[in-house]
């Protein structure tokens, strides 16, 4: 046989360690370093139930919850993004493609206007991603039942209304309300609260896709040719149509809406990965939580005390290093 | 004793009349061409008798079941489609895109086994594939892919092979190589329906024909009294010349202007 | 009999003259003020139709005596009640032009740092009167008060309250002059977490109570923190508007970082932020409110 041995399909546990190494590291250094510096010993004093007060406080109460809240947010928004982009087999998909942040935005935008508290406006956010779903799904299956071209279109075009929507509340927002209102926009992990909500809808969700891994391999190669390969098309759309969104849904009601993970996370792993379902997956889940988590870690202390908003600082991290790639890639 | 079986089967040509219903029976071992022109409904023909599409009236039948009972996983291992149109959605490369013909034999939690991997390469060797199979398939050129199409369904042992143009964009090597596959699996008791564009291979390769006239009329039966001049004129509105090399017929079309009308007994050397 | 009759023609034509003069040249300016722009405002005679394009500055026209001239303002101008009767002419974010012209006002009282800039400009190159506002200082809420009365007339009026608010300051000022330092984070808006640098006039009040913001060095005016900058900067007392009039939830989440200084004394505090957020007399209310506080948590320590 000329040229080099193919690829065998190996199942690539060593990338997936590595990642969940990543992970695990992330989440040691947002738990560690903050504003008030700690030094290894205070840590660990704290971390095993001795210390001071203020130490406890600060991994317990401020650094521990957040940091879970963030590693989840990017897991769930890098998964979501995966699925997206294989269910309406479009690289460009993301998990707002389909207007689910603009319908969590006008709820969260106008529960704040109502001078609501934070759990209301997480409430109302998610209320805002269900009632934008159906609406996205019921006008994309309109008469003739739906197909992706048809779901992403209508999804962009109900995420341009709600960005219209958007901007009106801004508008009629009163100026103390503005920060809130556009670091939400620009998500922010302030507003996370508990992680075990996050966490729960990941973990299940993850066991519900990753074994239909291969089936979303034969599904990303069309309709018809799934289909013809055994696979139900219609019932595992759907499936991980509603997956997607309740992982979108949840995401955005953890930390408002934060850009660039859905989009680009799923997109980096392919390059270095390959395209195998099973293996970008979970590998979504640890590397969007991996940079989430870093990203919330460097937003909260690169000018500390001053707190970015983390959207920005993913951006930063992940343009340079996704263009790289590309540029790279054949 | 029928695999694949049409019974009163109109199919669903948007914006055409019904036409003739088809009622066809398909058994092990043989080797069937549909030939038309085009809009005729070859491919919805063909996306019909596999369930992928559903018809406007009239039943298919697989192994006496209807097709639309089957489970699709089940049908999958029994029934292969080779689509004229592909997606390529993400890349991947030659080897892997082989190997998902193994999809309806693995469960949902499996990966695949040394066997599947020596299926798929040995597919990929049948058609000369082996040195391209590191390759993305997106860089390959429109007959390789044709090739890595076959390899799929070869991959996925099926017993009826539902082929759209199975020759597309292959050179004539490969053309031959392609036919002379597909007769072997039918010599191994499967059965092979394939939409053809050129009338000689038809000739040469298959035993059963069905003509398919865009007005939606029908016929079928035997090669050697479907393959004659007088219904392949009607059938294309193009006049043929025919001759007789290495033993089937050759058909050639002649410069002369389309003839008028025909005869109504367009289905000459009906059973 | 010639002279006198040459008398009264050269007294006729020195006062044909003088009044020509008087006539001829404009009359000289009645009233004239700085404004925060460091810009000359002038005005022959006493505002008539006045339009105010911040919420601040419809309530120091109202203190200025000068309420009942301001025949527009932008939303939000909710104090006094007479306030929000006003025609309102758009958000200060985004004028309404034509209701502003349509208002014929002979005075408008700019937003420097709030107002967008191109709008303004339209209206001063429409041949408008502008005067810019930018009070930062507690004499800025004075002196004000003092520009205002003097364009609107009503000196009298705006004289005495600004007089009164510049006592009520001193007296604070004297009182706390001497007072044990208090260190202080003030809360201004709960999500984000802000609070105010050392520039912001709620800083400049808690300094005059013998506070020290402990936020002070930050670079930006109402720079957005984390709870754990807090945590860290550990102060003796917290205080928090909130949304809405005696609504001190803000202080809630306080209460469960035991290790925080202020939760262990108490000395968490409330006050409607009306009296503190905006730059006019009330801010003497606000500040007496949280001297009175401030000086409370020294009684903890």
């Amino acid at each position: 046989m000329a040229g080099a041995e193919p690829r065998a399909p190996r199942f690539p546990w060593p990338a997936l360690a590595l990642l969940a190494l990543a992970g695990l590291a992330t989440l040691a250094v947002s738990v560690a370093v903050g504003s008030v510096a700690m030094s290894p010993g205070q840590l660990w004093g704290a971390l095993t139930g001795g210390g001071s007060g203020l130490h406890h406080d600060l991994i317990f109460t401020l650094r521990g919850p957040r940091a879970l809240s963030a590693f989840a947010t990017g897991g769930l928004l890098a998964l979501a993004g995966g699925l997206m982009q294989v269910l309406l087999r479009n690289p460009l998909a993301d998990p707002y493609v389909l207007g689910l942040s603009g319908g969590a935005a006008v709820g969260a935008l106008g529960a704040m206007l109502a001078g609501a508290g934070t759990a209301l406006v997480s409430g109302s956010a998610f209320a805002g991603a269900l009632v934008s779903t159906l609406l996205v799904f019921g006008l994309a299956h309109g008469v003739g039942g739906w197909t992706p071209t048809r779901l992403l279109l209508t999804g962009v075009v109900v995420a341009a209304g709600w960005g219209a929507v958007v901007t009106f509340l801004l508008t009629l927002g009163p100026a103390e309300r503005l920060p809130g209102m556009l670091y939400w926009l620009m998500g922010d992990l302030t507003y996370a609260g508990n992680p075990g909500l996050p966490w729960a809808v990941l973990v299940v969700v993850c066991l519900l896709t990753v074994p239909a891994g291969r089936s979303l391999n034969v599904l990303a190669r069309g309709p018809l040719q799934a289909a013809a390969l055994g696979v139900s098309v219609k019932p595992l759309e759907a499936l991980v149509y509603v997956l997607a969104s309740l992982l979108t849904a949840v995401a955005v009601t953890t930390a408002g809406s934060v850009g660039f993970v859905g989009l680009v996370v799923p997109h980096l792993l392919r390059l270095v990965l390959g395209n195998d379902q099973r293996v970008i997956l979970p590998a979504c889940v640890l590397g969007g939580g991996a940079l989430l988590t870093l990203a919330d870690t460097l937003a909260r202390t690169l000018m500390a005390p001053q707190q970015l908003p983390v959207g920005v600082i993913t951006a930063l991290l992940g343009v340079p290093c996704f263009l790289y790639l590309l540029y790279r890639s054949r | 004793m029928s695999v694949l079986e049409a019974r009163d089967l109109i199919i669903d040509v948007p914006g055409r009349a019904s036409g003739a219903a088809l009622n066809l029976s398909i058994e092990p071992g043989q080797r069937w061409a549909v030939l038309g022109p085009n809009g005729a409904g070859k491919t919805t023909l063909l996306h019909t008798l596999a369930g992928l599409r559903a018809p406007r009236a009239g039943q298919v039948l697989f192994e006496g079941r209807r097709v639309d009972d089957w489970r699709r996983r089940a049908l999958a291992q029994r029934l292969a489609v080779v689509f004229q149109e592909r997606q390529d959605g993400f890349p991947a490369t030659v080897l892997e895109t082989a190997l998902i013909g193994r999809h309806p034999w693995l469960a949902p939690w499996r990966t695949e086994s040394a066997e599947d991997l020596a299926l798929a390469r040995d597919a990929l060797a049948r058609l000369d594939l082996s040195a391209l199979s590191a390759r993305l398939v997106s860089t390959l050129s429109g007959g390789e892919r044709q090739r890595v199409a076959i390899a799929t369904a070869l991959t996925q042992t099926p017993s009826v092979w539902l082929a759209d143009e199975p020759t597309n964009h292959l050179d004539l090597h490969h053309q031959v190589a392609v036919m002379r596959l597909l007769a072997e699996q039918a010599g191994q008791g499967r059965s092979v329906l394939m939409c053809l564009h050129d009338l000689n291979l038809a000739a040469r390769w298959c035993d059963q024909v069905l003509l398919l006239y865009p007005d939606g009329r029908l016929c079928h039966g035997p090669a050697a009294t479907m393959l004659v001049p007088e219904a392949l004129e009607r059938l294309y509105g193009q006049p043929l010349a025919v001759a007789e090399v290495d033993g089937a017929p050759v058909f050639v079309p002649v410069r002369t202007k389309p003839a008028g009308a025909g005869s109504t007994d367009f289905c000459k050397g009906d059973d | 009999m010639i002279r006198p009759v040459h008398f009264r023609c050269c007294v006729g034509l020195a006062l044909t003259v003088l009044a020509m003069a008087v006539c001829a040249e404009p009359a000289a300016p009645a009233r004239c003020v700085t404004d925060d722009a460091a810009r000359e405002v002038c005005l022959a005679q006493p505002a008539q139709r006045i339009v105010s394009l911040s919420p601040g500055a419809t309530e120091l026209l109202f203190d200025a005596g000068a309420g009942e001239r301001v025949v527009g303002a932008v939303g939000f101008s909710d104090f006094p009640e007479a306030a929000k009767k006003i025609p309102r002419v758009g958000s200060y974010k985004r004028l309404d032009l034509e209701r502003i012209l349509a208002l014929k006002p002979d005075l408008i009282i700019a937003w420097r740092s709030g107002n967008p800039r191109a709008q303004t400009e339209r209206l001063e190159s429409l041949g408008q009167t502008l005067y810019y506002s930018e009070p930062r200082r507690f004499d800025d809420v004075a002196s004000t008060l003092q520009r205002f009365a003097t364009l609107a007339g009503s000196e009298a009026v705006g004289g005495v309250r600004a007089q009164r608010f510049r006592d009520g300051i001193d007296a604070l000022a004297k009182r706390y002059r001497d007072a044990a330092p208090v260190s202080v984070f003030y809360e201004v808006w709960e999500e984000p977490l802000m609070t105010v640098n050392g520039e912001h006039l709620i800083s400049q009040v808690i300094e005059l109570c013998g506070g020290r913001n402990v936020f002070a060095d930050l670079p930006a005016l109402t720079p957005r923190i984390g709870r754990e900058a807090v945590l860290d900067a550990d102060p003796e007392a917290i205080v928090a508007g909130g949304m809405g009039e005696e609504n001190p939830a803000w202080l809630k989440p306080w209460r469960k970082f035991a290790s925080l200084t202020a939760v262990r004394r108490d000395t968490l505090f409330f006050v409607p932020p009306s009296t503190l957020q905006r730059p006019t007399p009330r801010l003497l209310d606000g500040a007496q409110r949280l001297c009175g506080q401030l000086e409370s948590a020294r009684g903890r320590r």
